[in-house]
C-alpha cells in the first residue's frame, strides 16, 4: 500500500488479533480499513462494497504483492456471496453513519452470519454531532437531498449505544469503547465531499430543484469552511461462540 | 515549565529547548531581552549552532551571565576530525565559555558521512578528544532526513547521549520508513538516549520563490510556521506528547513569545486529540480519493 493508513484505523485495530486471520471489511470506501488489515498482517482480506469506484479504488491501492490477500467484491451488504462462518474479523470504519436505520438489522445479520463464532467486530463511527455544529446544516442539506431523489437519508448518526444494541441482537457484545476522534477535524475536502453528495443528487432533478440545492451546499461549504465538532468512537464486540 | 530527563545525561531539561538561532536576527539589546523572557519562563536547555549567523556572539552575553541556569547545546557540520576540532574551539572562544554540554553532529544525511565522522580521523575524534578535556561533556546527534540514518548512528556511536530530529503532525500521520521517527523514539526509550524535537511548528513549505521572494517572506524559518497562538499552543502539545524529552523553539523571534506561553500553560493533549491533530494534517495533502468520513 503505497498510501497511509489513517490513526483512527491504526488505533482501532491496535488490540485486535489481525495477523494471520481472515477479514472482512464492510463498506470498502477506499480501502483504508484494508489497507490497515493488510498491514497488520492479515491472511485474507474481503473488501465489500456496492460502490463500483470504490471497488476500483481498493483494487488500485492493493499492491502486487498483497494481491493474492485481498478480494474486493462489490455486493450489497445485506446479501453477500460470502460463505457462512468464514471470517475471524469484521470490520465496518464509517459505514454506519451511512446505513438508513431500515438496513442496519438486515445488515448485522448478513455480517453475523459470514462470522465465524467468537470472531470480532469492530464499528467505528461517528456520534451525534452537537446541535450548535456547522456542518450539521451541510448534513442536514445532504439528507434532505437524499430523501427527495432516493427516499432515504444519506446520513444518520448513531450514538454507540444503539449500534451496540442491533448488534446485540445478533449475540455480539462490546468488549471495549475508545474515542478515535475527539472532536471530529471535518476539513474542507470532507465537506467538499459531502457537497459532492448533495451535487450528485441534484443532478438527478429537475434543474428548478437541483440548481438551489447545489448552490446552497456550496454556499454551506464556503461559509463552514472547515469545523472541529462531535466524536468520532470505535466499539470492539465478540460474537458468542454458539 | 514541566521539566523531563533528557535521556540519562542526568539533565532535567525543560520541555521547550531555546532555539537560539532566533537571536541572529535581533541586535544585541534585542537579543539580551528575548534571553531575559526565555529564563523568565523558566527555560533551562539552549540550543545552538556555529552556522546560524551571529546567534553565538549574540547568545554569549547573557550565556555568561546566567551560566549556571542554562544547559548549551551547539553543534558542528564537520565531518573530519580538523574542521570538527577546530570547530569546538571557536564555538567556546565565541560563546565566551569552557564547557558546551552537549555538543552535536548537525545535520546527518548520508550514510557516508556516518562512515566519515565514525572513521580514525573522523569528527567523532575530535568530538571525544573535547569531551576528554572538559570542553564537552555530552555527545548527541541531529539529523533532518533519515529515521533509519538515526537508528544506524545509535548502533554505531556506543557514547550517543541524544538525538535531534523532526516532529509534528504531518509527520507522525505518514506510514513509510523515512517517516517512521517512532522506532527512533522507542529505541532512544530504551537505550536512554535524550530526545529533542524540531519543526514541530511547521506548517508547510514557503511557496516557491517565483511566487514569494526569499526575500519577502514574513518569518525567517526554512519553512512556513504555524503563526497563531492557538496553533502553536496546538503544536507544541502535540510534540510534547509524543515522548520528546524537550521540543525546540521555533527560529524567528516574533513566535517565540507565543511559544514560551504555550509551553508554560501546557496541560497535555490526549490520544483522541492527538488523532485528530493528524487526521487534519493528512486530508490537507491527501493523495487518496476524498470521502465522507476519517
Amino acid at each position: 500500500m503505497a498510501v497511509d493508513v489513517p490513526e483512527t484505523v491504526t488505533t482501532a485495530l491496535a488490540d485486535q488479533q489481525v495477523e494471520g486471520r481472515v477479514c472482512l471489511e464492510a463498506g470498502a470506501g477506499v480501502g483504508n480499513t484494508t489497507a490497515g488489515l493488510l498491514a497488520a498482517g492479515a491472511k485474507r482480506v474481503y473488501a465489500v462494497t456496492n460502490d463500483a469506484d470504490h471497488a476500483a479504488t481498493v483494487r488500485d491501492r492493493v499492491d502486487d504483492k498483497n494481491a493474492d490477500r485481498v478480494a474486493v467484491i462489490e455486493a450489497d451488504l445485506r446479501a453477500t456471496p460470502l460463505a457462512t462462518d468464514s471470517v475471524d474479523l469484521v470490520t465496518a470504519h464509517g459505514l454506519c453513519n451511512v446505513l438508513p436505520p431500515t438496513e442496519l438489522d438486515a445488515i448485522a445479520a448478513e455480517l453475523t452470519r459470514i462470522a465465524k463464532p467468537d470472531s470480532r467486530l469492530v464499528v467505528d463511527d461517528y456520534a451525534v454531532p452537537p446541535a450548535d455544529a456547522a456542518v450539521n446544516r451541510l448534513f442536514a442539506l445532504e439528507n434532505a437531498a437524499a430523501r427527495v431523489v432516493d427516499g432515504r437519508p444519506a446520513l444518520t448518526f448513531y450514538p454507540p449505544a444503539v449500534l451496540a444494541a442491533v448488534f446485540a441482537d445478533h449475540h455480539w457484545t462490546v468488549e471495549r469503547r475508545k474515542a478515535l476522534l475527539d472532536p471530529v477535524p471535518w476539513t474542507e475536502a470532507h465537506l467538499d465531499a459531502h457537497a459532492e453528495v448533495v451535487r450528485a443528487y441534484a443532478a438527478a432533478l429537475p434543474d428548478s430543484l437541483g440548481e438551489p440545492l447545489t448552490a446552497m451546499a456550496d454556499d454551506l461549504v464556503a461559509a463552514i469552511g472547515s469545523e472541529r465538532t462531535g466524536t468520532m468512537y470505535s466499539l470492539a464486540f465478540r460474537l458468542a461462540d454458539m | 515549565m514541566e521539566t523531563r530527563a533528557l535521556g540519562d545525561t542526568g539533565q532535567e531539561s525543560t520541555v521547550l529547548t531555546f532555539g537560539s538561532i532566533a537571536l541572529n536576527w535581533l541586535e544585541q539589546e534585542g537579543a539580551n531581552q528575548l534571553i531575559e523572557l526565555v529564563l523568565d519562563h523558566g527555560v533551562n536547555h539552549f540550543d545552538v549552532a556555529p552556522t546560524y549567523g551571529d546567534a553565538e556572539l549574540k547568545l554569549g552575553p547573557k550565556l555568561r551571565q546566567y551560566r549556571d541556569d542554562i544547559f548549551l547545546g551547539c553543534k558542528t557540520q564537520e565531518r573530519e576530525y580538523e574542521g570538527a576540532a577546530r570547530k569546538i574551539d571557536r564555538s567556546l572562544d565565541r560563546l565566551g565559555i569552557d564547557t558546551i554540554d552537549l555538543y552535536q553532529i548537525h545535520g546527518l544525511e548520508y550514510e557516508d558521512e556516518l562512515d566519515t565522522i565514525t572513521a580514525d580521523g573522523g569528527a567523532l575524534d575530535a568530538i571525544r578528544e573535547a569531551k576528554a578535556a572538559g570542553k564537552i561533556d555530552h555527545i548527541g546527534l541531529t539529523s533532518h532526513g533519515n529515521p533509519k540514518l538515526i537508528l544506524d548512528a545509535i548502533d554505531r556511536i556506543d557514547d550517543l547521549e541524544t538525538v535531534m530530529f523532526p516532529l509534528n503532525p504531518v509527520v507522525a500521520g505518514k506510514d513509510g520508513d523515512e517517516y517512521d521517527y517512532e522506532a527512533v523514539l522507542e529505541r532512544c526509550d530504551a537505550e536512554g538516549i535524550g530526545t529533542l524535537g524540531i519543526k514541530a511548528f511547521a506548517k508547510g513549505s514557503w511557496p516557491s520563490t517565483d511566487e514569494l521572494p526569499e526575500a519577502d517572506r514574513p518569518y525567517a524559518n526554512w519553512y512556513e510556521p504555524v503563526d497563531t497562538p492557538e496553533a502553536i499552543r496546538e503544536r507544541f502539545d502535540f510534540a510534547a506528547a509524543q515522548g520528546l524529552d524537550t521540543v525546540v523553539s521555533p527560529g524567528d523571534p516574533k513566535l517565540v513569545a507565543m511559544v514560551l506561553d504555550a509551553a508554560s500553560r501546557s496541560e497535555g493533549m490526549d490520544e483522541a486529540r492527538q488523532r485528530t491533530v493528524i487526521e487534519e494534517a493528512r486530508h490537507d495533502d491527501s493523495p487518496v480519493p476524498e470521502q465522507l468520513h476519517h
